[in-house]
């Protein structure tokens, strides 16, 4: 029996049309981003030569003749960085979005349950093994490269997390609450054994400093393949599970009550949000408000339904960052956690102040 | 007071072998840290290289057109395929190596500490405030690259250039010997092999002069300090380069630990007799005799060094030469000597 | 022909040392499709936990729950959802959905397409908002309803389930009478018309006893009456269960109303003191 009393279709979602434009936004935006990103640099090169070369490396009929050095900066130097800028970007992004739904907290980073400490102590004690304990390091069969110090971040990382569920977990499931206040206690045990380990660093030091605040400096190929299939695969995971995360926003009573399994699907998403955020650290090092701005930015403009927000959150992310790295390389070869810092925080700031203005308050 | 510039290889030049600056260089980085951030960049990432490895050496087949395979500083065994004609240097003793070969107008890349000779401050700048900048050395086309040692030059960066298909040789003397030996191992690589061994012996010359002069002149505890701060102190560390170098000029090194460390009740119990302040060389305030004694004598419990009392607070102008381990540090080796032994250089 | 619900001898009692105060001490409760019933009984009787151990929030220390013939241990989450609709006492919406997408939401459990709603559920939304009484607020914001209006989105979401069996934690909370009424009537449409089966916690004795066909009333973790509102509703149980004199009146047209008695500014001690 079909009610008809509507007198126009019901909307109950975003309609394919508004979700191609976002999407398709989205995605424009990060093109742009990435083509500027390319012509910016402290040799200068301009953004059609850049796309040119880029064009002919991958098999386009492109004319144009570059010097060799021309061509490696672009392909070899500047290419992947910004590669990874977009991969990185879009893991902080749309973990950011998860970890705020899942949390129900505006306020949730992509670092709430100790990703960032357990990166940190893994990165830093691989980066401070070989001025620690030199015959260890040295009996690894030679120096330490960055490969380990990436593996040591990423398992640091997900280990942390493992952690941190297991002791937040208490009778039938983990308390979200919980699992906040025990992350931020990990996190506190984790920084302060990394702060011994900066003292200790010796010539490591500088290193160290730089993983810390977040940078791209050094990306290359390999580890661009690596890290961009696992922050892909999470990140297309979590993508399908967008009326999951919905469903948790009525809270977890409801959830299950309209048949979510709630504490599987927080185990579940955790993972997911953990591997993109720990792919995404093991290779730039513990950048800052991308995952925690990006989100919001996008929900005030298309809305908390995670259909929309979880992808437009990771293009959004990418976008930011890769335009942020080129920022960061203008300025100098700053580490791109220093821009990211300086221009999140205040705009956090100013997110918050518009929000609590515009919010209308519920009657009784 | 204020802040230092680390010129030379600065603090490198502090420590002994194999070690780098460690827990208290945290004190150093935070003070130069502003000027890192505002201007220029960290090094990114990095990793521990093997610290003390064997000197430069060459294999004894080199021939001047063919490759040349030699073992640098960090251990690391580089194929050269033939005198360069294009070098990109990254630290200012190497630049000084290379000119002193008369080599300098093959340099297209130099850092923006370079000051000696005074040609290469219109080089372009590949490294900015000790970051290197990869594209810029790319783009400089060279086909040699000369690179610091002990995290000096990063070792991501090394190993970034190297992925890039560039030759990079590392540098990194600790002593005397060593040096020679890093400017013969350069001498080889670009071809001039007749002028390093020139350089050398003129060097040994020089040298030898120094030990001469000042034998049997009694040897005054003497500290070296090069960098002053309430929490932090740097002198010469226990082994390092500028001991060796007080220790030829006549004078016994006060040191601090391996990473050039030291605390003032170190210093109280050395007693030294003879205070040379390198900082002199970038601070007015200690530039004049009168300004340093003051200075020293108005830190707490330095007044009662022997050194103080006897007024032998020097303020020392040469510490670029003193602590960059090029072919000028026979000059500080000569300026070390005149201020320890006054008496012995007719002045 | 299994019943919807078939409760025997629950038993619960929240852990030591927590604040909640209601323990079950043997509940039995059995409830056919098509049948309504109101859950009534003072605060802190254990309405809500008696309702949170037939959703299965909760675990009974003693007894057993079936559902539609099946234990509820048996039954997934995602398969009870398909059948049963919980409307709980309270729920904070989330503040930028619009009304019309929050009551998308409640056909999560009947979602078939992986991105979009297909017909049947748009179909199923209507129908919910308009039996809601909710119609014209399916483009508002959730931030921006009063309590009554938000009291009737969430109706219809518990409507859109399209359920079986409908559980409802005090329904008419925040409504005024002709809304109270409203979402009652509504109720009452979907068990005469599709044999749903309804179990209300209700907290206005007269609305329960106008609108159920039977009344089970709770008081101190057991069912202490169950039956006809006109036999269960009785002035010497309201008394004993509620504290409260009550007086019956009768309205014009026959029916039978419990007024309380409050004399002279002061409420009136409890008539009879049952046995406990």
């Amino acid at each position: 029996m079909r009610a008809t009393v509507t007198a126009r279709p019901l909307v109950t979602g975003p309609t394919p049309g508004r979700a191609a434009v976002v999407l398709a936004g989205g995605g424009l935006m990060v093109l742009a981003a990435g083509a500027l990103a390319l012509a910016l640099g402290t040799v200068g090169i301009g953004p059609l030569d850049a796309l040119g070369i880029v064009g002919r490396r991958i098999g386009l009929p492109v004319d144009g003749a570059w010097a060799p050095s021309t061509e490696t900066i672009v392909w070899e130097i500047r290419l992947p960085r910004v590669l990874t800028g977009m991969v990185v970007g879009a893991g902080l992004g749309a973990s950011g979005a998860v970890f705020q739904a899942l949390f129900r907290n505006p306020m949730a980073d992509p670092y709430i349950i100790g990703t960032a400490s357990g990166a940190s102590l893994g990165a830093v004690g691989a980066l401070v093994l070989p001025t620690l304990a030199p015959a260890l390091a040295a009996a690894g069969g030679g120096p330490l490269g960055t490969g380990l110090v990436q593996a040591s971040a990423f398992a640091g990382a997900l280990a942390t997390v493992g952690l941190v569920y297991a002791l937040a977990r208490s009778g039938s499931g983990v308390p979200v609450v919980t699992l906040l206040l025990t992350g931020y206690a990990v996190s506190a045990v984790l920084a302060a054994i990394v702060a011994l380990l900066i003292f200790l660093s010796g010539r490591a030091l500088a290193a160290v400093v730089a993983w810390i605040m977040g940078s791209l400096a050094g990306a290359s190929w390999g580890e661009l393949g690596l890290a961009g299939a696992l922050v892909t695969a999470a990140v297309v995971l979590l993508l399908l599970r967008w009326r999951r995360l919905n469903l948790l926003l009525l809270g977890e009573s409801q959830a299950a009550h309209l048949g979510l399994g709630v504490e599987r699907e927080k185990l579940v998403l955790t993972m997911l949000a953990a591997l993109a955020t720990s792919a995404a650290v093991a290779v730039a090092g513990t950048i800052g408000f991308v995952g925690l701005v990006a989100p919001h930015l996008v929900r005030l403009a298309v809305g908390p339904d995670h259909r929309l927000l979880l992808p437009a959150s990771a293009l959004l992310g990418a976008a930011l960052l890769t335009l942020a790295d080129a920022g960061a390389r203008l300025a100098g070869g700053i580490p791109v956690g220093v821009v990211t810092a300086l221009i999140g925080a205040p705009f956090f700031l100013w997110l918050l102040r518009r929000s609590s203005a515009v919010r209308p308050r519920a009657e009784p | 007071m204020s802040t230092p510039r680390v010129k030379g290889n600065g603090i490198g030049m502090a420590i002994p072998h194999g070690r780098g600056p460690s827990a208290t260089s945290l004190g150093l980085l935070l003070l130069v840290l502003p000027l890192l951030v505002l201007a220029g960049c960290l090094p990114a990432g990095g990793r521990g290289s093997a610290a003390s490895g064997p000197t430069g050496r060459t294999d004894p087949s080199p021939s001047p057109e063919g490759p040349l395979v030699v073992t640098d500083d960090a251990g690391r065994s580089v194929t050269v395929a033939g005198p360069p004609s294009r070098i990109v240097s990254l630290a200012p003793s190497n630049t000084e190596i290379v000119c002193a070969l008369g080599a300098c107008d093959r340099l297209v890349g130099v850092t923006d500490a370079d000051d000696y000779p005074p040609e290469v401050t219109e080089l372009d700048r590949v490294v900015v405030q000790t970051s290197v900048d990869i594209e810029a050395v790319v783009a400089a086309e060279p086909d040699l690259v000369l690179a610091a040692g002990n995290e000096l030059t990063p070792s991501e960066a090394i190993e970034q250039l190297e992925r890039l298909g560039l030759t990079v040789v590392v540098l990194y003397p600790q002593t005397l010997d060593e040096l020679h030996a890093n400017i013969e191992l350069v001498g080889a690589v670009i071809g001039e092999g007749g002028a390093a061994a020139g350089l050398v012996a003129d060097l040994e010359e020089r040298t030898a002069a120094v030990v001469d002069a000042v034998a049997g002149a009694g040897r005054p505890r003497t500290y070296y300090e090069v960098f002053y701060s309430d929490a932090a102190i740097y002198t010469a560390g226990e082994g390092s380069f500028i001991a060796e170098l007080i220790s030829l000029a006549g004078g016994e090194p006060v040191t601090g630990d391996a990473q050039g460390v030291i605390d003032t009740e170190r210093i109280i119990a050395a007693d030294p007799e003879l205070i040379l302040l390198g900082a002199a060389s970038y601070d007015p305030a200690l530039a004049d005799a009168e300004g340093a004694l003051a200075a020293v004598s108005a830190r707490p419990g330095w007044g009662q060094l022997s050194a103080v009392r006897a007024g032998r607070v020097v303020p020392y102008l040469e510490d670029v030469v003193t602590t960059r381990p090029g072919p000028r540090i026979v000059d500080g080796l000569e300026a070390l000597a005149r201020a320890i032994h006054p008496d012995r250089f007719g002045d | 022909m299994s019943a919807a619900i078939r409760a025997d001898g629950l038993r619960f009692a929240f852990p030591a040392g927590s604040p909640a105060r209601s323990v079950l001490r043997g509940v039995d409760l059995a409830l056919d499709r098509g049948e309504l019933v109101a859950l009534v009984g003072p605060n802190g009787s254990g309405k809500t936990t008696l309702l949170r151990l037939l959703t299965g929030l909760l675990r009974p220390d003693a007894g057993r729950i079936s559902i539609f013939g099946r234990p509820l241990e048996r039954w997934s989450r995602a398969e009870l959802a398909r059948r049963v609709a919980v409307l709980p006492q309270s729920l904070e919406l989330p503040p930028g959905f619009r009304v019309a997408e929050l009551v998308e939401m409640a056909r999560a459990p009947h979602a078939r397409r992986l991105f979009g709603a297909t017909p049947e559920d748009r179909d199923a939304v209507e129908r919910a908002l308009l039996e809601a009484d909710a119609t014209a607020l399916a483009d508002r914001r959730a931030g921006a309803l009063s309590g009554g209006e938000r009291q009737r989105v969430l109706v219809a979401m518990s409507l859109a389930q399209e359920p079986d069996l409908l559980l409802l934690d005090e329904p008419t909370i925040h409504l005024d009478l002709a809304h109270a009424v409203g979402v009652l009537r509504a109720v009452e449409a979907l068990r005469s018309r599709r044999g749903v089966a309804v179990l209300a916690v209700v907290h206005d004795l007269a609305l329960a006893s106008t609108f159920a066909a039977r009344v089970a009333v709770l008081h101190e973790g057991r069912i202490v009456a169950d039956g006809p509102p006109q036999r269960v509703l009785l002035p010497s149980l309201i008394g004993r269960v509620f504290g409260v004199s009550v007086e019956e009146a009768t309205t014009r047209d026959g029916r039978r109303v419990l007024v309380p008695l409050v004399a002279g500014g002061a409420l009136p001690r409890p008539v009879a003191v049952g046995d406990e």
